[in-house]
């Protein structure tokens, strides 16, 4: 099985990665993994005014699971935090053309955004 | 029988599901073969792995009884024994050997066993997909970072050796940690069979059937995790 051309561009060429201090204001930070394979991955979000401003992952895991996280980072960017919500792993399927046994990939991403997302608003919470 | 509860809590109670024989159309029961017209006869979709063999959903199996087993079904059906039969007979017998050769290649691995045990029985426990454990990634994460300053660095130096150092005294905790979740393992798959052995299904066995599941399902997922950083670990620093 060959990785679509997208795959090996982020994988070649990974944006946003390294990682914000974890209690850094604004910051919120998701870890997650996929038993199936043992993949794990970091997604941090840096929030100002309700906006996404900046966003970092750090990945260790298939070539694909770098690229969804790396994408996913790519799209945080911009975003309101109501927007990044609706990031599905079905769209990230699609821009990277992921095949079925990698799809578990995109679901890992998105479980890092929720993750990310969750944990910004758990620290807003507490202020 | 009752075929509607496929999840029954007594796996001993769990057959093939009952059909017909699609030669002569007598009743088959999960039989091989039929009875009345000794053809053989396709394993059902629904027909797990253990149930292919014979066997009861323990996870303890002896791997003597399920190879000679494997290979008195793979004599049954050898492609040689159907050359002059019906094209539906080699169809068949072709169908079942593939079958027969996956489930063989996941019952005879203790852990492959255990999770396709857990996929069987997902349905039954509620929950069964544990909350991550958190801890664990945060510990891998600073371990691959770790490694990768370790990759960046002159390894001969003296960073590069206190670096080294770290990462060896991390691999030998971490292999122990893989002896001891192997070890609570064997405990789990002992208590499951036990449970699997008494059969009765009460309210106390249920519960007991649940906890032994989700405990499994979280070693084994971390086993991967730690699998992996070890794996990492050793090709790096050998």
């Amino acid at each position: 099985m060959a990785y679509s051309d997208k795959v090996v561009d982020h994988f070649n060429n990974p944006r946003n990665m390294g990682s914000f201090k974890k209690d850094e204001d604004g910051v919120g930070t998701g870890m997650v993994g996929a038993p199936e394979c043992g993949d794990v991955m970091k997604l941090q979000i840096k929030v100002q005014n309700d906006t996404i401003v900046d966003a970092k992952f750090k990945t260790f895991g298939c070539g694909s699971a770098i690229a969804s996280s790396s994408l996913a980072t790519e799209w945080l960017k911009g975003k309101t935090i109501e927007e990044a919500q609706k990031i599905k792993n079905t769209d990230i399927v699609q821009e990277l053309n992921l095949p079925p046994v990698k799809i578990h990939c995109s679901v890992l991403a998105e479980d890092a955004i929720k993750a990310a997302l969750a944990d910004y608003q758990k620290k807003a919470d507490v202020k | 029988m009752d075929h509607h509860h496929t999840h029954s809590t007594n796996p001993r109670e769990l057959q093939m599901a009952r059909s017909m024989c699609w030669h002569c159309q007598s009743e088959v029961s999960g039989e091989y073969f039929c009875d009345r017209c000794v053809k053989v006869q396709p394993v059902s979709k629904e027909t797990d792995y253990f149930t292919c063999f014979g066997l009861p959903r323990r996870l303890t199996i002896d791997p003597n009884k399920l190879e000679s087993k494997f290979y008195e079904l793979s004599r049954a059906f050898h492609p040689d024994f159907y050359q002059n039969k019906s094209e539906m007979e080699q169809t068949i017998s072709l169908g079942n050997a593939a079958t027969l050769n996956s489930a063989y290649r996941t019952l005879r691995d203790p852990i492959q066993r255990a999770e396709y045990l857990l996929d069987l029985e997902a349905g039954s426990v509620k929950d069964i997909r544990t909350t991550p454990p958190a801890d664990l990634f945060e510990e891998i994460i600073e371990l691959q970072e770790t490694l990768d300053a370790y990759r960046e660095t002159d390894r001969p130096s003296e960073a590069g050796q206190t670096l080294r150092a770290q990462l060896q005294t991390k691999r030998t905790a971490l292999e122990q940690r893989q002896q001891d979740m192997d070890t609570q393992l064997q405990l789990l798959f002992s208590g499951w069979d036990a449970l699997q052995d008494r059969g009765a299904a009460t309210d106390h066995t249920r519960s007991e059937r649940e906890r032994i599941l989700k405990r499994m399902r979280d070693i084994l997922s971390n086993r991967t995790y730690v699998k992996n950083i070890v794996n990492d670990l050793v090709a790096t620093i050998g």
